[in-house]
């Protein structure tokens, strides 16, 4: 057993900076940076949220002048980059971060500091990009971008300069999550837990982390080409000089396929959690499940072009990508099969969790369906660019993506906070949300089929798009109100929620064998796994009667009690981070070199103390 | 990291694999950063012989409106020695772990050094085969050969500076206090990086400078 | 959590009321619709499109049943059966993963014949018809006749068309959905699209990728006329502009009041040869070509000018920097003037062609459209410098009367 002696001041100066906020920003507990990256992505919902309000707002009448045509262009390229980046993508994060060591019986990821350091370089990025806002700059040619629109040329202003730095910093904050949880899933699984045994999320973030891996790099250099001409001169998308705008094109969707996966595949596997817990039943088809993933993730990296059908690549090309783009609808269909068949048999419990579990399974299979409309080029010449994509993208993005990631929220939400949500009022979100998605989204596959084109700040009267807009307007207005109250019976429960114990729902798997709240060290003692379902010891049983489950609250030991030592928390990771916001502050304004030098200075030295510091305090 | 160079504790965290949480991690960067070159690389072969403009890699270019010649701007000669010198540091390097492993603090400076000494040489070609191109008239903004050219072997160069940098701090802890064999994972994984950034060297030698 | 069984029913609804927006997929109130596009091509498409459409709706009605039938039917019950231990079943996943297959087999094998036979060689003898995309507005030349238009596009009913599109700035993209799928305009490249329209016609065109500020309005009619109306447009267009008109020296001069302003000189009416412009008629242009984009209150009121005075302003106004009025000026900037007062809308189908809104758009182009490269000329706006409201009037008089 560890004893660790400190001097009474050490000793008063490590309370203040364990409790408050001193410990959110010096923290290296996995648990805490997935709280951090789930309250920030949530504040960024609202905001892409609101964008999306002015954009339905805007296009209720034909000829509409709510706002400008130029504001109009930054809302609905901040719209997406938003909710793509600083919404899914970070809720994701959330759940990797406080699941996956949980799910993998491990007390934190490979790396703690290097996982603190994603968090607040997310936060600088997205900072930074909206930062945009109080310019009046924020980025205005699309989420894509699509040179030569976004060089100098054509963006002589600062919007797609926020935009191309923005997009580095949070690049920066993936990559380095994706090395970590790589390590940490590969290397920290606690004895007996072979590949074949991990949970299911644990899976498909897995698969995840390589896509991230991978395709970040490609976005990184189609951006620094942009970032290059614009600054530098250069000349990767200089018209003048005889450049192909398709590099870009090509780049960015090498990038942007592989991307719709990360954000889908994490939803997949909380989905793939929730449905066997509320039928008390094993997931259907475990194995087929893991290697659909992988195969959806490896094929994705094949299909990139489908974007550019209409872009005129020849015949040759247009066919290669048509029949992969087809391919890679068959794993993704075997999903949806052996989910309905994961419920078939089963004894369905319909907590809001599942109700948003089964709700994806409804949803995205109206997506995957106009998904393969879309992967017919002759087709596709005249769906595309309408908002008929539009529809498609929202309905496997939204009832997709995001009812996954709510029904994660709900089940996992007595784990992170030891309380249980209001049902009651989960039921109302989730009918409104349901509702509003569909009223939002469901029209606009008819303004696609009757010619209405997208990224249009206006449209004319007399094309019959009237009835179609307005229901979408009110759909978004529902899903804002839906959203509001979400927000509100998250906050309240965790005053008036019902203390929710380690295992709630009767889970199958190893976050429900500890306390929850759990505490710092996560497990005790590291679990010997013998088999995938570890609670439930080969039989769920039929589940508790009622939510929560009866618990008898046993007084939780402290790391020291049990001799655990624990990584020592730091702020360098918050410093360093600051370094480079300071840097990126620099080159956006007016490339002050002072600030560009003082910033890297900054975070070179504090990577530096940090690298030579160890994790934990000295212990035998 | 799980274990530190400072001061790394005696026992060792349990681990699925047995090996280093920062090998995986490497490993993983590697395969990130390939991706990163391929998208450099296939830039630049997009790009090759679309140039409006000289200069040209491998062909001279006389400007239609000042009569002014540009020479075939690459020095086939002069990189295939920098390469040469490249390749050798990962010869030192390896020899460099090898010392590290076995204890041999004096060898394992030497290695270090000569490492540190041939990266350095490599990047002082590079820096002189940039400024001459310059002066030669092939600058970032010239063409689509000098942007491509200039970005992609920049890069590479970015990243021997930040091995020479780390292989540096290494070589001072070892003068400090002297690397032991608890050490060799960090010089083992500083070894892999130095590997890979020579091998895509090799790439980018053979498709830039060698094949026209 | 809910138990109660109408609860399952409001799922089941609330797709319902949804369908009925099914019904709207084609008709007059739908005029951009991509169904019953006119042209070979567009029917052929139409025809996977509707085939895609419905095995999409099999494959919906297919898996929602299933779950809304496990749905009802597994629900928790008190005293039911407890959920059976099924880990999974090689034959079903062997089943449902071959039966996809096979069906994308059937979408497959129609789709890449169509992309060959779309993207095949344009027959011999089409129409060749160069579009140049401009942000915003469209550049079109018939090169066989020496003709170049703007945000107009005259086409002969039964007569391939072979279009080259590239663009003078960024990405843009061809698209009139009532006749075929679009194609887009990239820079330093030339791109094709070729088919035969088939039905006489006027179709809105759009730019379907975005490209600034004013991507919205970049919009572009088609008219598709009888091979006879055509063959009158071309021969119409190749002459130049009937303006400035003929001067009657013959007529005597009107009484005029002491202090009343010179009136117009008296000329020559046209003949109606040279009226026949073999456009379409004005009084025939269905409701959803004509652009309802209302005026900007500042703009809106107008005064009439004096075509021949018009057209002596303009020859020394700053228009003549961008624009081309054949025998007058040679900018080539903006569109291609010489015919103007012949067609049906101004600004790239953003507002239609008639006195106000021509004086309106000389006066503040950008406030008329955003980002317009057209600067302010309104003496009105400008302070100092500018055309008068009464040059503005004119020089709109004269381009209306450019037919």
């Amino acid at each position: 057993m560890a004893t660790i002696v400190q001097p009474p001041s050490v000793a008063r100066h490590k309370a203040r900076m364990e409790h408050g906020i001193w410990s959110w920003l010096n923290t290296t507990d996995h648990k805490k940076i997935g709280q951090l990256y789930l309250y920030t992505s949530l504040t960024w919902f609202l905001v892409g949220g609101l964008e999306a309000l002015f954009i339905r707002s805007q296009l209720w009448s034909p000829n509409g002048h709510l706002v400008s045509a130029e504001t109009y262009n930054q809302l609905f390229t901040m719209h997406g980059t938003t909710m793509v980046f600083l919404v899914i993508m970070p809720f994701s994060a959330a759940f990797f971060n406080f699941l996956i060591p949980l799910q993998i019986g491990a007390r934190d990821v490979a790396f703690p500091r290097l996982n603190a350091f994603s968090y607040w370089v997310f936060l600088l990025g997205g900072v930074f990009m909206n930062v945009s806002w109080l310019f009046k700059a924020a980025p205005d040619a699309g989420w894509f971008g699509y040179a030569p629109l976004t060089t100098k040329a054509y963006s002589p202003g600062l919007n797609i300069d926020f935009w191309v730095l923005g997009l580095q910093i949070l690049g920066l904050s993936s990559l380095a999550a994706a090395f970590n949880f790589i390590t940490t899933i590969i290397n920290l699984r606690a004895p007996g837990m072979r590949f074949m045994r991990m949970p299911i999320f644990t899976w498909m973030s897995f698969v995840t982390q390589f896509l991230l891996a991978l395709s970040f790099p490609i976005i990184t250099v189609a951006v620094t080409f942009l970032m290059f001409d614009r600054f530098f001169g250069t000349n990767f998308y200089t018209i003048a000089a005889g450049a192909d705008p398709l590099l870009w094109q090509h780049l960015f969707w090498l990038f942007g396929h592989p991307e719709v996966y990360i954000l889908i595949l994490p939803a997949f596997g909380l989905v793939s959690e929730v449905l066997p817990v509320f039928s008390r039943k094993p997931l259907f088809g475990y194995s087929v499940m893991v290697y659909s993933g992988m195969l959806i993730a490896f094929l994705g990296f094949g299909v990139w072009a489908h974007h550019m059908f209409a872009v005129g690549m020849g015949p040759v090309a247009d066919s290669a990508f048509s029949v992969m783009t087809m391919l890679i609808g068959i794993p993704t269909g075997v999903k949806i099969f052996n989910w309905l068949g994961t419920l078939w048999g089963g004894t369905l419990r319909f907590t809001t969790a599942m109700k948003f579990g089964i709700a994806l399974i409804a949803l995205f299979t109206i997506g995957g369906i106009s998904g393969v409309m879309h992967a017919s080029p002759p087709s596709d010449l005249q769906q595309t660019d309408s908002y008929f994509i539009v529809a498609h993208f929202h309905y496997v993005l939204f009832g997709g993506s995001m009812m996954g990631l709510f029904a994660g929220m709900y089940f996992y939400y007595p784990k992170i906070t030891g309380k249980l949500m209001s049902e009651k009022l989960g039921n109302v979100h989730f009918w409104l949300t349901f509702i509003g998605m569909n009223l939002t989204f469901f029209p606009m596959h008819f303004l696609g089929l009757t010619g209405m084109p997208r990224r249009t700040w206006t449209y004319d009267a007399n094309q019959g798009w009237e009835f179609d807009n307005r229901m979408a307007t009110v759909g978004a207005f529902t899903l804002a109100v839906a959203t509001l109250l979400f927000v509100f019976n998250w906050f309240r429960s965790m005053k008036t929620g019902k203390p929710a114990g380690n295992d709630p729902w009767g889970g199958a798997t190893l976050e429900w064998s500890i306390p929850s709240p759990p505490p710092e060290y996560n497990f005790a003692e590291l679990p010997n796994v013998t088999s995938r379902t570890p609670m439930w010891h080969g039989d769920p049983g039929p589940g508790p009667a009622t939510y929560p489950a009866a618990f008898t609250p046993a007084p939780v030991r402290t790391a020291s009690e049990l001799g655990i030592v624990l990584p020592t928390p730091t702020m360098k990771p918050l410093i360093a981070a600051m370094g480079l916001g300071v840097a990126f502050t620099g080159v956006i304004w007016h490339k002050n070199y002072i600030l560009i030098f003082l910033g890297a200075a900054i975070f070179v030295a504090t990577l530096y103390n940090w690298l030579l510091t160890p994790l934990e305090p000295e212990h035998h | 990291m799980a274990t530190a160079v400072a001061h790394a504790p005696e026992h060792k965290h349990y681990t699925s694999t047995g090996l280093d949480n920062t090998k995986i991690a490497i490993w993983a960067f590697i395969g990130s950063e390939c991706f990163f070159f391929a998208s450099l690389i296939s830039t630049y072969l997009i790009y090759k012989g679309h140039s409006l403009v000289g200069p040209f890699p491998h062909e001279a270019w006389t400007d239609p409106a000042t009569g002014q010649v540009f020479k075939p701007i690459l020095n086939i000669p002069v990189t295939s020695f920098s390469a040469f010198v490249l390749l050798m540091s990962s010869l030192s390097m390896v020899l460099a772990h090898s010392a590290v492993l076995r204890g041999d603090v004096k060898y394992s400076k030497v290695w270090l050094l000569a490492t540190i000494v041939m990266g350095t040489m490599f990047l002082c070609m590079q820096a002189f085969e940039f400024t001459s191109f310059v002066h030669e008239g092939l600058t970032l903004q010239r063409n689509l050969f000098g942007s491509t050219f200039f970005v992609l072997t920049g890069f590479h160069g970015a990243h021997v500076a930040a091995g020479v940098l780390w292989l540096t701090t290494l070589l001072f802890i070892d003068l400090k206090r002297g690397l032991q064999p608890r050490d060799a994972i960090n010089v083992d994984v500083c070894a892999l990086y130095w590997h890979f950034v020579d091998v895509v060297w090799i790439a980018i030698f053979a498709l830039v400078y060698l094949i026209k | 959590m809910t138990r109660h069984p109408r609860a399952r029913w409001r799922r089941f609804v609330s797709f319902a009321p949804l369908l009925v927006l099914a019904l709207a997929a084609c008709g007059p109130d739908v005029p951009n619709s991509i169904f019953g596009a006119h042209s070979e091509h567009g029917h052929q498409v139409d025809d996977l499109t509707r085939f895609l459409l419905e095995l999409g709706l099999g494959v919906f009605v297919f898996v929602e049943a299933l779950l809304i039938y496990a749905v009802f039917r597994y629900r928790h019950r008190e005293g039911g059966p407890p959920a059976q231990q099924i880990h999974g079943n090689t034959t079903l996943e062997i089943g449902w993963t071959f039966i996809p297959a096979v069906i994308l087999a059937f979408i497959a094998i129609p789709t890449v014949r169509l992309i060959f036979q779309t993207q095949a060689e344009a027959p011999a003898g089409s129409l060749q018809v160069e579009v140049i995309g401009h942000q915003w507005w469209w550049e079109f030349r018939y090169p066989e006749f020496n003709i170049v238009t703007a945000n107009e596009l005259y086409l002969p009913k039964g007569r391939a068309v072979n279009f080259s599109l590239r663009t003078n700035d960024v990405l843009h993209s061809f698209w009139m959905p009532q006749l075929n799928g679009k194609r887009d305009l990239i820079s330093n490249r030339t791109n094709h699209l070729w088919f035969t329209p088939d039905s006489i016609g006027a179709y809105n065109g759009f730019c379907a990728e975005f490209c600034g500020a004013s991507h919205a309005n970049m919009r572009f009619k088609v008219f598709v006329v009888s091979p006879e109306r055509f063959a009158q447009y071309v021969a119409h267009e190749q002459t130049p502009p009937v303006y400035p008109l003929a001067l009657d020296t013959a007529a005597k001069p009107a009484k005029v009041a002491k202090n009343a302003p010179p009136p117009p000189p008296p000329t020559i009416p046209l003949t109606q040869a040279q009226l026949n412009t073999g456009t379409w008629p004005t009084d025939s242009l269905p409701r959803w070509v004509v652009p309802a984009t209302p005026l900007p209150a500042m703009l809106a009121d107008t005064m009439p000018g004096d075509a021949a005075r018009g057209a002596a302003t303009f020859k020394t106004a700053p228009c003549i920097a961008c624009h081309t009025i054949q025998g007058v000026s040679a900018g080539v900037i903006g569109p291609n003037l010489t015919h103007v007062g012949s067609r049906t809308t101004i600004a790239a189908g953003l507002y239609p062609n008639d006195h106000a809104h021509l004086v309106a758009w000389i006066m503040d182009a950008p406030v008329m459209k955003p980002g317009s490269q057209m600067m302010t000329l309104g003496q009105r706006m400008m302070g100092t410098g500018g055309l008068t409201d009464q040059q503005i009037a004119d020089i709109a008089a004269y381009l209306s009367a450019l037919k």
